[in-house]
């Protein structure tokens, strides 16, 4: 219908007037949501609640989407009128995103409502105790319907999950039938799937009925706010009328193959195929939405301090997820990483406080160089054991779990809690001559250098390239064009960003009044706060805020993040792992020692796990022998979750630092939202289950 | 044993192999050779020995007793790196593919092109999709995009990636075994033009079956194995495709091709 509007045809025009009127209305409808939310009309988040003057992170992000949206609108409008062939593909985009725009603010109002109503649903056993008294001469009957809707909601809510849960999980039945000779598919039945979204939308909307209207959520407000309802209202303005006309532009019945062909490809089929092409698909789509439903839950979770804490507690955990990953990528499986952890923090404590065999008390940096020289043979004995037995790894990690707990709890300390404050009077310090961070600014400006000679010629010429096409583009071709030019200039800008700060610190360590020695804590070195060695002697030159807690363990973990991932991903030794865990025999046949190639992931792992056991005790200046213990599940955990199989082959490093993430915010955001944190590892438990589901239905989707 | 005399002019010469699992006996003595530029058929019953012989060929497992000659020198060859290192290209019936990596990093698997960025090596990704492409294109192989991965694809087209690959990079003894059974009959007929191909490039083959069908067309010589012991070496010139068959089928040599083996001295 819409390419005979596009044809010019007459019968057409009424409709395809319509709908260019349809899209008009969302880019109108957009660049209110940008205004509304910049001047305060339509706060998002826990502001709605509080009702702050200030904006949150969050609604900068939305009002800028807004406007973008807008635009896109505008323009997929302007193409309408002009009777434009992309057009057709664009405003199937457009209409997906008003979906998940509608949904978006819709969710934005179940979120904090669903949240604070189970929460007093926990903590009143009776539910009589939940209704609202105060709601005047209707009270009555207010109370009889009230008392009904929670157990009605409650029940709705349960049913309407079961019956997701079996249409997600049991594949769509496609049953062959003959009739008469003919075969038939007979797809899913459709009215079974109406009749559940029916009741999902009856579930939902007796939920904020009953937690809006009947349930104080606010004790000191009322029951029901004007900025809920409105954003309901707005909510609704965009979904349904988003829903309808991507259903509408499903259909596709144009003569044009190379047409039905770009047409068939819809933003969801789109979307779904790209994401196959990521180990991670499932971390992905659980860490946007957990990020969404924190960030919309509380304020607070997206403070700087909030972000930072949780970073911290994960980031040591994270750097031994690498190496886990690793060696789950080529088909094995290291219990013993908690241990390991524990023998290396004892072992540094040991040497700083103690003394080592040989080398008495020592200093911190050798002391730590030895101790993950331990961590090292402990990974050796791993996959030594593991080469030359072939037992599984699963059972040698096992052994060595056990057995290198029972070093820390034996022969190291004699079992005691190591503190550094009971052995020394004061933390270890380093002066370092300022010519050092000169040396490092350099390097770091030499770095940046590098990657603008690489990346910025390429982006340039990408872009030079978009715009001279833009004629024979299926697109409006203006838009590929723009978005490389944005590419570029926020690569530029971020450059620019790292340029200005080093040459700060140059600045600064090269004046005179920058000093000649610097003070700095060895452990501060290590994993301290970045802010804590900038007050001493502002060698990094940072503006973060006081309060929050970023230690150097984060910086370190996402550079560890990057080059194992490049190495896993673009060098022979990444090439072999995955043949390892994918083939063994394929992989010995070509000539790839595989042998050799489990042992170095031992090693890597051990490696890292070492370097986490410094960053622990630098945080904490003080060991007990049970350090570590239940670790080794938690980093299993994570990589699962980033999408490695546990048979090998298959995983990302990528994968391991969002699970690391989802993790993180996990811990932090459940306390935040005021969830016991007893919950903690039952959601864990769930997120993983979730995870791995939707990891092999994305990559199910893919084989078919 | 006076008859087992190095053979000049062999590619490949396995003189009195031995290979013992524990007690159990799986080759008793066995003299194997090919020639240059030629395609022997290896042929033999279930459980005859025939995958045996060729992987202590290619250095999975470690002989018991006997010598190896290769392009006219004694060697010893403990890895499939070793066997590889000297020129020899295996297609293995189970141990082709990685199904989960792309065509591209299979088919590179083992010798991947890098380039140097100071101390460090880059895989050249570029060069491995587009020479993979080209390399598979030139046996008459025609895949749409490296970047598939091996799993999402059929039966016949990983087995011709896997020997597309071996003729690519071998340079002297291209081994295939049982490449052909578990396909369908135009693929097998693929199959059988890349072997050709790979004699073409001027490698011998090892063409490994327990069918006599697939092979009789191609090979210029057959070599059978009869319960760890060869019953005999026959040119195409010499039998018919059906003698073949009952030879392995019955283990027995027919009385009419006795007397030329003897004068070969190559009775089993």
């Amino acid at each position: 219908m819409m390419q005979a509007y596009l044809d010019g045809k007459r019968e057409a025009s009424y409709i395809g007037n319509l709908v260019t009127l349809l899209i008009l209305g969302f880019a109108v409808l957009g660049f209110c949501i940008a205004y509304g939310v910049l001047f305060g009309w339509m706060p998002l988040g826990e502001r709605a609640n509080i009702l702050r003057s200030d904006l949150n992170p969050y609604e900068y992000i939305v009002a800028v989407a807004g406007l973008i949206y807008g635009l896109g609108c505008a323009r997929t409008a302007y193409g309408l009128m002009n009777r434009e062939q992309a057009s057709l593909r664009w405003s199937q985009w457009m209409y997906f995103v008003t979906v998940i725009i509608g949904g978006a603010i819709l969710l934005s109002v179940v979120i904090p409502v669903g949240l604070k109503f189970a929460l007093l649903l926990g903590q009143e056993k009776d539910l009589r105790a939940l209704i609202n008294d105060d709601i005047g001469g209707l009270a009555p009957i207010a109370l009889a319907i009230g008392e009904n809707l929670i157990s009605i909601s409650l029940l709705v809510a349960g049913l309407v999950a079961l019956l997701s849960l079996l249409v997600f999980l049991i594949p769509p039945l496609e049953r062959l039938r003959e009739t008469d000779g003919v075969r038939w598919i007979v797809a899913p039945p459709a009215k079974f799937v109406r009749a559940i979204l029916l009741v999902f939308f009856v579930g939902v909307i007796g939920i904020i009925i009953a937690g809006t209207f009947v349930v104080p959520l606010y004790p000191g407000y009322t029951t029901i706010r004007d900025v809920e309802t409105h954003r309901i209202a707005a909510g609704l303005l965009f979904l349904l009328p988003g829903l309808f006309g991507y259903m509408q532009a499903r259909q596709v019945e144009e003569q044009s193959d190379e047409l039905r062909r770009a047409l068939a490809l819809t933003p969801g089929k789109f979307i779904r195929a790209e994401l196959a092409k990521s180990p991670s698909a499932g971390a992905i789509i659980g860490f946007i939405a957990i990020f969404m439903g924190f960030t919309m839950a509380t304020d607070l979770f997206l403070e700087p301090s909030s972000v930072a804490s949780f970073l911290s507690n994960v980031a040591t955990k994270g750097v031994i997820a690498i190496g886990v990953t690793y060696l789950m990528i080529s088909g094995e499986f290291d219990l013993s990483v908690g241990s390991i952890l524990g023998v290396t923090a004892l072992s540094f404590m040991q040497f700083l406080t103690i003394g080592a065999p040989v080398f008495g008390v020592m200093e911190p940096i050798p002391a730590a160089l030895l101790a993950i020289f331990v961590a090292f043979i402990l990974g050796a004995i791993n996959g030594i054991l593991l080469i030359s037995t072939r037992i599984p790894s699963f059972i040698v990690t096992l052994g060595t779990m056990l057995a290198f707990r029972a070093i820390t709890l034996v022969a190291i300390a004699g079992g005691r809690i190591l503190r550094y404050s009971d052995h020394h009077e004061a933390l270890p310090v380093i002066g370092i001559s300022n010519i050092v961070f000169l040396v490092l600014a350099v390097i770091g400006l030499a770095v940046v250098a590098f990657t603008a000679y690489r990346v910025l010629p390429v982006l340039y010429r990408a872009t030079i390239q978009a715009w001279s096409v833009r004629e024979n583009s299926g697109d409006f071709g203006t838009s590929s064009a723009l978005a490389r030019a944005v590419a570029l200039a926020v690569t530029l800008l971020i450059l620019l960003a790292i340029v200005v700060w080093l040459a700060a610190v140059l600045a600064y360590h090269g004046s005179a009044s920058g000093g000649q020695i610097v003070e700095v804590g060895y452990f501060d070195l290590f994993n301290g706060r970045v802010l804590a060695i900038g007050s001493e002697g502002d060698f990094f030159h940072m503006q973060i805020p006081r309060s929050a807690n970023v230690r150097l363990a984060i910086v370190w973990w996402f550079i560890f993040v990057v080059i194992f991932h490049v190495i896993l991903t673009s060098t022979s030794f990444g090439n072999s792992i995955f043949a390892t865990g994918g083939n063994e025999g394929a992989a010995r046949a070509q000539g790839v020692n595989v042998d050799r190639v489990k042992m170095q992931n031992f090693v890597i792992v051990a490696l890292l796990t070492g370097i986490a056991a410094i960053y622990e005790v630098s945080r904490n200046p003080g060991v007990d022998p049970r350090k570590g213990t239940g670790l080794e599940l938690e980093v299993i955990a994570m990589t699962v979750i980033g999408g490695a199989l546990l048979s090998g082959g298959y995983g990302s490093v990528v994968g391991s630092l969002l699970g690391a993430l989802i993790f993180g915010m996990l811990q932090t955001g459940l306390v935040l939202v005021g969830i016991e944190s007893r919950v903690f590892a039952g959601t864990i438990g769930v997120i993983i289950i979730v995870a791995v589901i939707l990891n092999t239905l994305v990559r199910g989707a893919q084989r078919n | 044993m006076e008859y087992t005399q190095k053979n000049d002019d062999a590619l490949v010469d396995m003189i009195d192999i031995h290979k013992y699992f524990g007690s159990v006996q799986v080759l008793r003595g066995i003299d194997f050779h090919v020639d240059r530029g030629e395609i022997v058929g290896l042929l033999g019953d279930n459980g005859a020995g025939k995958s045996t012989l060729i992987k202590v060929l290619t250095g999975y497992h470690s002989l018991t007793r006997g010598q190896i000659y290769f392009d006219g020198e004694a060697v010893r060859i403990y890895s499939p790196h070793d066997a590889r290192e000297l020129g020899i290209e295996t297609v293995h019936q189970d141990l082709a593919l990685v199904p989960l990596m792309s065509i591209a990093r299979n088919f590179w698997l083992g010798q991947e092109p890098t380039y140097e960025v100071g101390p460090f090596k880059f895989l050249d990704k570029k060069m491995m999709a587009s020479e993979s492409i080209r390399a598979l294109a030139d046996v008459g192989i025609h895949i749409r995009d490296s970047e598939e991965t091996v799993g999402n694809m059929s039966g016949g087209e990983r087995q011709s990636v896997a020997i597309g690959r071996a003729v690519y990079f071998g340079k002297k003894l291209l081994i295939l075994d049982e490449p052909t059974s578990a396909l369908s009959v135009g693929e097998t007929q693929k199959v059988l033009d890349y072997t050709i191909a790979a004699k073409e490039k001027g490698m011998s083959v090892i063409f490994i079956t327990h069918n006599i069908r697939h092979v009789y067309e191609v090979a210029d010589r057959f070599t059978i194995i009869e319960r760890g012991h060869k019953l005999g070496d026959f040119y195409k010139s010499e039998v018919s495709e059906n003698e073949v068959a009952d030879m392995i089928v019955t283990g027995q040599i027919p009385e009419r091709l006795r007397l030329y083996d003897e004068e070969n001295g190559d009775v089993a």
